[in-house]
């Protein structure tokens, strides 16, 4: 196999500490990471290279797990093990703290903007995953509090144009949800993961969603016509990849502009894989496409496609640092 | 013990709306025996633990038993473990009592039973007929089981309502000197009293008023009052609530309404509404050896005359309170506080939805000036958004109705589950018209109540009706346990 993934630029972002995440903006100009200092850190392009822009310092008193971009680009969502989720709002180069969300009850373990920028959801060690929606006057009010796992829940996720969010968990599920008759339920519960689901991604037009966990496979879910009509949601799987990591996968990113899927595992490296077009759509084949072994020197906890510039690939990892790749495809 | 009951109805689905978030942290004390031997620990088919010793022998190892209290004073989980509600304030410890009584004199207890109308308003639902036919034939039935008394919480609340607006008219007036005095949160929900207590203690506590739910007026009502008047000693009283909550088990359980020096409980035993249909099920088909019969069932049962005693009735039917299924505290609150704070009367509510059905705002206005702002908030996510406003200082309100439960009491947690098929918004509708099918009746002009002030707490305002008809919360320390760190 070619080698195809290949190293732009390696930083140090969050030294002596893990890089558990980060994020695109979705100009695909900067670049948010978060870590266990407790810190967030901008990132943005001068010349050539990468560099810090700023630091956003005092937000939260434990490890920041997850940030998101809000879709118009302005503001930023931070989770923490310190039970909030903070935000933040840019201000030319500069980020002040807008709001802090409290009501989760431990540790909030992600969050994530829908795409009407109107809604954010959140999830918990507690088990729940909560809706909250912003007014015009940046006021958050709670809009749900569901409690669909039954254990800790790992990610969030909203479906690219619809009002559709799905969450990943510790007790191995997934679940979608759906607001009806004002609140919002879970309308069906993805099995099939016999361990942690860490994280979720949807495809460009949301028709697919990509999973990955501590069985050490990904699978590929199909949205099909529900069987007992009622408008349910109902997903199945049609497609596992297994037999690629030889760890717990921690995180999945589909690429909207090419469709490359790419992971990111507990065994230090960063894989892509590519589906393979000519394939029936109800049961597509993927196969690897790059696979870049040492890619951190420890865990790889996450990796993020650029939103603009295709095949631009960010990953970050256990040992503080973030790695910028560029997917080349063969010709 | 529950179990054997459970697979036939829906007794394992205990539904609490504000659930337990936690794995149970509670420490709990381990007998140790002596010894230096090596053990292996077997789990059995049943699921017990056995220890298989070196030399072959075998002992059965002791569950850990988590009691109500202990949940009370932990803060691992919000509200409480399924379980332990479960085994601690079972109908099993009614039938306890009622074959003591048949079997020995000497040990013999008056059994009070108090109906909630919302309870009464499912088990309607269930049986299909009215709440009051339920009301008699639940007399009935309780009786036939040797229940001496059956009462209805409405009576109780008329006293919850009145001390409410005493209280709220009090804590307006106050209201510059005391910056927690407003707004004023009901506190008739066991489920959001114990989360504000666990979750925002100090900062939420002053706010909650101090008036005892309708539970707890008749805890009150029956060991103190009515065993007064009988020449009874409380404890020789067992008083149980048929309530739609399970969490009026650990209301019932709180320090606060344990009798220290008569060593008893105000509420004794708390059985939810849809253990009542079990109850009833079971024992037509075991007791009574009905099984061969197509109904099994209240229908069945023939009605009895009320007990007028303490119960909110007119003739034969029983009086509902106006306003919402979960007591009604806003609206009556709110038409005393227009009168007796701005002299306006308030005929009609009329209620404003705000984010969803179950936040809505209802406001006194004059001259274009809000003079009041009530509202009422259901469920944990609009509990949530109060609490948060008012963190923030972004409260406008006076007065806030909170109920734990989406809907309200109507559709508590231990309310008569949906048959399967049947659709549990239609059936929450059905028991919503039920529960207001019965006549209103105004607490202000309740002669009866009226009596009991003066001749059991010697007048409206006394110390004793500030002892007998008031309550405290207390602040819960959050435990923190390192071991319970995940990524």
């Amino acid at each position: 196999m070619k080698e195809s993934l290949s190293l732009v630029q390696r930083l140090s972002a969050h030294p002596d500490s893990r890089c558990w995440f980060v994020s695109w903006s979705p100009n695909g100009t900067l670049l948010a990471s978060c870590g266990g200092d407790k810190a967030i850190r901008i990132w943005g392009k001068e010349g050539e290279s990468w560099v810090c822009k700023s630091v956003l310092q005092d937000g939260h008193q434990r490890t920041v797990r997850k940030v998101a971009w809000s879709p118009c680009g302005n503001y930023l969502a931070s989770a923490s093990f310190d039970a909030t989720t903070c935000i933040w709002k840019k201000k030319s180069d500069e980020f002040e703290s807008l709001t802090v969300l409290e009501g989760h009850e431990n540790e909030v373990k992600c969050v994530a903007w829908a795409p009407s920028g109107n809604l954010l959801a959140t999830c918990s060690r507690d088990k729940s995953v909560w809706v909250w929606e912003v007014d015009e006057e940046d006021e958050y009010e709670c809009v749900t509090v569901v409690n669909s796992h039954t254990q800790d829940v790992k990610h969030v996720v909203w479906h690219p144009t619809q009002e559709l969010l799905a969450s990943a968990s510790y007790d191995n599920n997934i679940c979608v949800y759906k607001e009806e008759d004002d609140d919002w339920e879970c309308r069906a519960t993805l099995t099939g993961h016999t361990s942690t689901v860490w994280s979720l991604s949807f495809d460009a037009t949301g028709q697919k969603l990509a999973s990955c966990s501590d069985d050490r496979t990904v699978k590929i879910w199909r949205e099909c016509p529900a069987e007992s009509g009622q408008g349910d949601v109902s997903w199945k799987c049609v497609c596992t990849l297994s037999g690629y990591h030889s760890r717990t996968v921690y995180d999945v990113a589909w690429c909207h502009l090419t469709g490359a899927l790419a992971t990111a595992c507990g065994d230090d490296a960063v894989r892509v894989f590519k589906e393979d077009e000519t394939a029936d759509p109800e049961q597509p084949v993927f196969s690897l496409a790059a696979h870049m072994a040492k890619a951190h020197s420890q865990d790889v906890n996450c990796v993020a496609w650029n939103p603009k510039e295709a095949g631009l690939l960010a990953s970050c990892s256990d040992d503080g640092d973030i790695a910028i790749w560029r997917f080349q495809e063969e010709d | 013990m529950a179990s054997h009951f459970s697979g036939v109805l829906q007794l394992t689905d205990l539904d609490d709306f504000i659930t337990p978030s936690q794995e149970c942290v509670k420490p709990v004390k381990v007998e140790k025996k002596q010894g230096k031997s090596v053990a292996k620990i077997q789990i059995e088919d049943d699921g017990s633990y056995v220890q298989v010793n070196q030399d072959g022998g075998r002992q059965k190892l002791e569950k850990a038993k988590i009691t109500l209290n202990d949940c009370l004073a932990c803060s691992g989980c919000i509200t409480s473990a399924e379980s332990v509600l479960i085994t601690q304030q079972s109908h099993e410890e009614l039938f306890k009592v009622l074959r003591r009584n048949k079997a020995s004199e000497t040990e013999h207890k008056v059994v009070v039973v108090s109906v909630s109308p919302q309870s009464r308003a499912s088990l309607a639902a269930y049986y299909d007929l009215s709440s009051s036919e339920t009301g008699r034939r639940l007399t009935s039935f309780f009786k036939g089981l040797g229940v001496h008394h059956v009462f209805d919480t409405s009576f109780s609340r008329t006293f919850s309502l009145l001390e409410s607006q005493k209280e709220f008219v009090e804590r307006f007036q106050r209201r510059e000197q005391d910056s927690k005095a407003l707004p004023m949160l009901t506190s008739a929900c066991p489920g959001w009293i114990c989360y504000a207590e666990k979750t925002h203690g100090e900062f939420i506590l002053p706010y909650i008023s101090t008036t005892r739910s309708p539970q707890q007026m008749m805890g009150s009502l029956v060991k103190d009052f009515f065993a007064g008047q009988q020449g009874l000693s409380p404890q020789q009283i067992y008083h149980v609530a048929v309530m739609p909550c399970f969490d009026k088990k650990l209301e019932a359980s709180r320090s606060d309404f344990h009798m220290n020096k008569a060593e008893t409980r105000e509420v004794d035993c708390v059985i939810t509404s849809g253990m009542v249909c079990t109850i009833m099920f079971f024992l037509c088909m075991y007791v009574l050896k009905m099984l061969e019969e197509e109904n099994v069932s209240l229908n069945d049962v023939k009605p009895a005359p009320l007990d007028t005693m303490f119960s909110s009735v007119h003739g034969d039917d029983f009086l509902r309170h106006s306003g919402s299924g979960s007591g009604g505290y806003l609206h009556h609150v709110f038409i005393n506080a227009a009168k007796q704070l701005f002299g306006e009367e308030v005929k009609e509510l009329t209620y404003k939805t705000l984010r969803n059905k179950d936040f809505q705002e209802v406001t006194l206005e004059k001259d274009g000036v809000v003079l009041l702002c009530f509202a009422s908030a259901y469920g944990f996510r609009n509990i949530q958004n109060l609490v948060q406003k008012l963190k923030r200082g972004k409260s406008p309100y006076h007065f806030v109705e909170v109920m734990a439960c989406p809907s309200g009491c109507l559709n508590g947690g231990g309310q008569v589950k949906p048959l399967p098929g049947q659709n549990p918004k239609e059936l929450l509708q059905k028991v919503d018209e039920l529960y207001r099918a019965d006549s209103p009746s105004v607490p202000e002009e309740d002669t009866h109540v009226a009596e009991l002030y003066q001749s059991w707490l010697q007048s409206v305002g006394s110390e004793r009706a500030k002892e007998l008809l008031h309550t405290q919360y207390h602040t819960v320390e959050k435990m923190t346990n390192g071991l319970t760190m995940k990524w």
